[in-house]
């Protein structure tokens, strides 16, 4: 999976925050970002499907990102955020506290996932990123948008 | 002359030639002394050999010229329609598909023809022997070649060809046609005279050859062998009117041993005709038919080939989602107008309505197609099977014309053919068996398709043996796919639908049990995948139906929008009944299952909001509840929701691989102010 090996290259990304905590995602992978919109409930879906939204008349399911992660939950503010992502085809939302900035960071400095420990489940990780004294979380992707058998099991 | 442009067309126009073939062969094969469905076979085959002798596949030409003369002795009455000349015929068809597709496919490999040409040219003869004089015979063995005045050479084949049309009352002309001298486009010239020759009558032979016509490797003129019932100087009219023709000169050919016939053939218009042959007098009268009937058909197929377009699917798809687009503007532009009161607005987006609402209808229409197009297949494969197997099988046909989305029709082909083979070879007993039970020795199975609500519905029913349930009960449990206790429980609908569970398909089984299941799974997998169900009644000697149930697949219906608490969803009308408001006094209980009585009707109760695990629903302490009613096949539910927003056309979505596994929904729509609403899956909520 190409979030997963780095290698030596420098990758840019969308650095965002949940919680106090810093993440980042692959810019190739994030199409746009959006404030938060009207969001229909969809019963039976797995707990962490917020619902789906209209994109200029594509619906997307969109996913509350903190619950994935099994964050304590937070309110909407002002500056919470949908980052409309492309995983495998599929377009999906992910609901975020805050989107910060796009960053450079070159392959020497990400540590694979299997270095850290706690916090977030490991399976949801491709690799810590070290940005000055920063930390940045780096997102597997297609573990959270959850392409397996998971998803179908209704919540 | 580029052909490859006109690849798409031949192989298009054969295939549905072909089909047109197939299925006239099969009533011709029931009713031998039908000529009309002779006729049209004569035209199909023709067409074919015209065709493919343009695109130089001189292999298809010659195997459907053997059939015209064939064909034609037929027409003639001079031939039977005997069971081998029909094996023969089909035996043809299924060269010509062979070779069609392997042009399709592109693929080097040759049919032979050969064995085939033989036997027809066989059976063509047969009646020289039977039936005409030895004068013929002896003629045919004295003049194989004739050569014309212009030195054009016609072999036997060719002169048979004259003769028997010149019995029609069509002329042979020679014709010589020269070309203005620097005249550029010689091919397309010669093509347009090859066109123009071909509408008043057929192109028997020309010199050189149409490929080397083709090829432009000629000077500036060419002759031509043609049949017309045209007189001389219309022919010639004709040819002159094309631009930058020199010279036109139309000749009656006269074949010399074809005797007075054929002398006298250019004088004699059609409904001279029965003058030529007095001895049958009676045959002639109806043949004379076929020249006239011929004319006016032809033409209306050619009005029809200049007004219609073959398009690519995804265009239609795409079209069909701008479509969409522009409906939910609509109706969003619907909701500014009332909530700002614009009256010239909404007058404007009345007349706006209109046109999106024919628009739609239009784009629908065109993704439309009957399922007469699957449906032709078949009566040539149960004839084929139901030989194979010795049986004896009426295949009924009803509905062909019920229309279908495209996609939907591509994909329901495979699963048909399963059931109609499982049919015959598993349902249709035997003649004697048949007699013995006291039915009729013919087995009958009926193919039927029609419309029933926002569904179609096809059903493949057969007379036959029926499928004992303590059988198929006795194989799962033999295959551990059920246990004893549940074997004790299932009733004997339940049982028959183990037939479609995977793994109760391995061969030997089936036949073993002679009960149902070759492939019952896939065709249940690939019904489901469309959107579908298939269900399955039996009776043990009475027969089996298997019925299909499919969305027309419309990307925009009418729906009925309700609210449950504040969340809005969609049920589509098709499936709804009507909409009753009730007291929850009139709510009774039956075994713990909510019902009401509706007309005399018990019709259990269904509370969306528990369905749909709604936060918080309002109408806990409500007097009157409103109920949807909704219906799937005979099967009718009382859907309990808070409110009734009304009625509107709403434009399916897709929830997307994420959620679509999701049961009670069917997809998602956008509503007027942005939002997305859900859409309600009728059959799945019922259960």
């Amino acid at each position: 999976m190409a979030e997963s090996t780095y290698a030596d290259r420098e990758i840019q990304l969308v650095i965002f925050k949940l919680g106090r905590e810093d993440y980042g995602i692959s810019i190739l992978q994030v199409q746009e970002i959006k404030r938060i919109l009207d969001i229909t409930r969809v019963p039976n879906s797995p707990d962490f499907i917020k619902g789906v939204i209209n994109l200029r008349g594509s619906v997307l399911p969109v996913i509350d990102l903190k619950k994935r992660l099994q964050l304590p939950p937070t309110d909407y503010t002002e500056d919470t955020r949908i980052i409309i992502v492309k995983v495998e085809e599929i377009a999906v939302g992910l609901i975020v506290d805050a989107v910060s900035e796009v960053t450079t960071l070159s392959g020497e400095n990400i540590e694979p996932p299997t270095t850290v420990v706690g916090g977030v489940s490991a399976q949801y990780l491709s690799g810590v990123g070290k940005q000055d004294d920063n930390l940045l979380i780096l997102l597997n992707l297609t573990a959270i948008v959850g392409l397996g058998a998971e998803v179908g099991k209704a919540g | 002359m580029e052909l490859n442009q006109y690849m798409g067309m031949f192989l298009e126009e054969s295939r549905e030639h072909l089909q047109t073939l197939n299925r006239c062969l099969l009533s011709l094969e029931n009713d031998p002394r039908n000529l009309s469905v002779l006729d049209e076979i004569f035209r199909s085959a023709h067409t074919i050999k015209g065709m493919s002798a343009t695109m130089g596949f001189t292999a298809i030409a010659e195997l459907t010229h053997e059939m015209e003369n064939v064909l034609d002795l037929l027409r003639k009455g001079q031939l039977k329609a005997s069971p081998a000349i029909i094996d023969t015929l089909f035996k043809c068809l299924d060269t010509l598909e062979q070779s069609v597709e392997s042009i399709a496919s592109n693929s080097e490999a040759t049919v032979d023809i050969k064995p085939l040409v033989a036997k027809l040219i066989k059976l063509a003869a047969g009646k020289d022997q039977e039936e005409a004089a030895p004068a013929a015979a002896a003629t045919k063995a004295a003049t194989p070649v004739v050569a014309t005045s212009s030195g054009i050479t016609l072999n036997d084949t060719e002169i048979d060809v004259i003769k028997a049309a010149s019995r029609q009352g069509y002329a042979a002309y020679e014709v010589q046609v020269g070309l203005r001298e620097g005249c550029l486009l010689k091919s397309a010239r010669a093509y347009m005279v090859m066109n123009a020759l071909d509408e008043l009558g057929d192109v028997i032979k020309s010199v050189p050859p149409a490929e080397e016509l083709e090829k432009e490797n000629f000077d500036y003129s060419f002759s031509v062998v043609a049949l017309s019932d045209a007189e001389p100087e219309k022919v010639q009219q004709a040819l002159l009117a094309i631009s930058e023709i020199e010279s036109a000169t139309v000749l009656p050919l006269a074949i010399p041993d074809a005797a007075p016939a054929a002398a006298a053939a250019p004088a004699i218009k059609p409904a001279a005709a029965p003058e030529v042959r007095p001895e049958a007098e009676v045959p002639a009268a109806k043949l004379d038919a076929p020249p006239t009937a011929d004319a006016p058909l032809a033409a209306d197929k050619k009005v029809r080939g200049g007004q219609s377009v073959r398009v690519d699917i995804d265009k239609l798809d795409t079209l069909l989602n701008l479509v969409g687009e522009l409906v939910i503007n609509k109706t969003r532009l619907e909701q500014i107008g009332l909530s700002h009161r614009l009256t010239d607005l909404t007058e404007t987006i009345e007349q706006m309505d209109r046109v999106t609402t024919d628009l739609q209808a239009v784009v629908m229409k065109v993704r439309m197609v009957p399922v007469g197009q699957v449906f032709n297949r078949f009566p040539r494969m149960v004839r084929d099977l139901s030989r194979d197997l010795n049986k004896e099988v009426n295949l009924i046909i009803q509905g062909e014309e019920t229309e279908l989305d495209r996609t939907v029709i591509d994909e329901i082909g495979d699963p048909l053919v399963h059931l109609l083979r499982n049919a015959i070879d598993h349902g249709i007993e035997s003649p004697a068996e048949r007699e013995a039970k006291g039915k009729n020795p013919v087995g009958e199975i009926r193919l039927i398709a029609r419309h029933e609500g926002n569904n179609v519905i096809i059903m493949v029913e057969d007379d036959g043996a029926g499928v004992n349930p303590e059988v198929v009960k006795q194989k799962a449990l033999e295959k551990g796919m059920i246990t004893q206790a549940e074997a004790e429980k299932m009733d004997a609908a339940e049982a028959v639908r183990l037939l479609f569970l995977p793994g109760f398909s391995t061969a030997k089984v089936v036949t073993d049990v002679s009960g149902r299941g070759v492939g019952m799974d896939a065709v249940k997998t690939k019904i489901e995948s469309l959107g579908g169900m298939v269900d399955v009644e039996t009776k043990v000697n009475e027969g089996s139906r298997f019925k299909i149930r499919l969305p027309l697949t419309l990307a925009i219906i009418q729906a009925l929008l309700v609210k449950v608490c504040e969340e809005i969803y969609a049920i589509p009308l098709g499936s709804i009944d009507s909409t009753i408001n009730i007291t929850p006094g009139d709510i009774k209980t039956i075994q713990n299952q909510e019902v009401i009585l509706l007309r005399g009707q018990i019709i259990p109760i269904v509370r969306l909001g528990n369905v749909l695990g709604v936060p918080e629903s309002g109408n806990e302490g409500a007097e009157e509840l409103y109920v949807v009613i909704v219906h799937m096949g005979e099967q009718k539910a009382g859907v309990i929701v808070d409110t009734l927003i009304g009625q509107q056309e709403i434009v399916i979505k897709s929830l997307g691989k994420l959620l679509a596994s999701i049961k009670v929904l069917a997809g998602a729509t956008i509503l007027g102010d942005g939002r997305v609403a859900l859409i309600l899956d009728v059959g799945s909520i019922m259960q």
